[in-house]
């Protein structure tokens, strides 16, 4: 059970960087979404192009980028501080994507409403479209999290030692058929982990459907 | 209590409403032709006519839901013309003196049919949540819908959605109510329930301005029938005069259609 060992001591620095970018993404992704459907055209031109640069790239190339191309003055990312800020902006540019088409989901009557009953624009935004839009792209929420946990293992290719670059480590150690065995194993480790997010999503989804239309 | 009573706590202010040579375009594309009309405090006015005239526009330019391109407001001692800037203070006196009910209801679906009544109230108006839920609790019961307090919209009938949009439109004490076509994604009988409702509300003394196909709603209840047809004004005065004597050929062509079907 040594491979076993040396994957589980990747697993915090997988859960660090995948929640790290994640709880980034969240809040980030707020700004984000609104500017992507201003009415002001500028500002949604500006968002839009950053969103589509940033899921244009691959993440590796980001990750590189980030460790390897930017000096400012002494400062230069150290391999964990790259890999959480590449998988946040990353995932701040998904998440806003998620929820624009979730605002834009919810129906004009909503929106029509909120204005005839002479709702302010705020309290029509935090107390009618969100908590709809909400129930809407919790699901892809739940999706993306799933998939940028597998993605934190890109981090391996920058020296983070999260589970796979652990299960490197072990195999270039044992170079035997014994090699193979920690990949079956962090394979393993992340279906297990993705069990319950998607367990939570469903259970989020049914709650909020209850909600909504017990 | 009526229905009003209820709504204000007192007797609703009678106001009325008048909008002077209203037009709209989109595009090139004109859907309101300088349209004028005056309603009087307390009165209730039916808008009918063929689709594409341009009635739920004309209806949905009073409360600016569609802003004119031009022509005047005049409303409880404010003036606005949607050609021009529109201050926040007036655009926020108009839809606190006006209550709209929607053709799809547009109740929120994620509160309550409590909440729904009472949440707008607390932002609008300030009113404690206490008081807000009091109220809407004694709207609901006029409306017959009391035992649905707590139930979510998609538990309810078309019926029961539209009769607590009303209640929800009332609870800001309006003093003008505007309907679109409040009935027309009802079956039959249970647009019936809503036209009661609104019937009562008439009694009332409440100003309604109502888009409809309901020709004999708008027959025995309207104090004005006014016929759109092609983004104008082709007739209006008594209701039972023009449904028997309509002067415009485009009228009568209109009224034959639907009374005979």
């Amino acid at each position: 059970m040594d491979a076993l060992s040396a994957v589980l001591q990747g697993l915090p620095m997988t859960l660090v960087l995948t929640l790290s970018a994640f709880a980034i993404g969240i809040v980030g992704a707020v700004p984000l979404a609104v500017g992507l459907s201003s009415p002001n055209a500028v500002l949604r031109l500006v968002c839009r192009l950053f969103v589509d640069l940033v899921r244009g790239v691959p993440i590796i190339v980001w990750l590189f980028l980030l460790k390897f191309g930017i000096q400012i003055g002494t400062f230069k990312f150290n391999p964990v501080g790259a890999a959480i800020v590449g998988l946040g902006v990353v995932s701040i540019a998904y998440l806003a994507e998620i929820y624009r088409g979730g605002l834009e989901s919810v129906p004009r009557g909503q929106l029509e409403a909120s204005s005839a009953l002479g709702l302010a624009n705020r309290t029509t935004f935090f107390g009618v479209l969100v908590p709809q839009a909400f129930r809407i792209v919790s699901p892809s929420i739940a999706t993306y999290l799933t998939g940028l946990l597998k993605d934190s293992s890109i981090a391996s290719t920058i020296i983070v030692s999260e589970m796979v670059f652990q299960s490197q480590s072990f195999a270039r150690q044992h170079p035997t058929v014994e090699g193979i065995l920690p990949y079956v194993l962090v394979g393993i480790l992340y279906i297990v982990l993705s069990l319950p997010v998607a367990y939570l999503s469903r259970s989020l989804d049914a709650r909020m459907r209850k909600a909504v239309y017990a | 209590m009526t229905l009003s009573e209820i709504a204000n706590g007192k007797l609703a202010p009678r106001t009325g409403i008048r909008l002077d040579n209203i037009s709209k375009r989109y595009g090139d594309h004109l859907v309101i032709d300088d349209v004028s009309l005056n309603v009087e405090p307390g009165t209730v006015t039916a808008l009918i006519g063929p689709s594409g005239a341009g009635k739920s526009t004309f209806l949905r330019c009073i409360n600016l839901l569609e802003r004119p391109d031009s022509g005047t407001i005049q409303v409880d001692h404010h003036t606005i013309e949607p050609g021009k800037v529109i201050n926040a203070k007036d655009l926020a006196a108009l839809r606190r003196t006006v209550g709209m009910v929607f053709q799809s209801f547009n109740l929120f679906p994620h509160m309550s049919a409590l909440k729904n009544i009472s949440f707008p109230q607390q932002k609008v108006l300030g009113r404690s949540k206490e008081e807000a839920d009091e109220r809407a609790l004694q709207l609901l019961e006029r409306v017959g819908l009391k035992d649905k307090a707590n139930q979510h919209p998609g538990r309810c009938s078309g019926g029961q959605q539209q009769r607590i949009a009303i209640a929800r439109a009332l609870a800001l004490d309006p003093s003008i109510m505007l309907f679109d076509e409040p009935t027309s994604a009802l079956d039959p009988e249970v647009g019936l329930e809503v036209l009661a409702v609104m019937r009562e509300l008439a009694e009332d003394g409440m100003t309604m301005i109502v888009v409809t196909h309901e020709m004999q709603f708008a027959r025995d209840v309207s104090d004005t029938l006014v016929v759109m047809a092609d983004c104008r004004i082709i007739e209006q005065g008594d209701p039972k005069a023009i449904m028997s004597d309509p002067q415009e050929a485009r009228t009568r062509r209109f009224l034959r259609a639907v009374l005979e079907r």
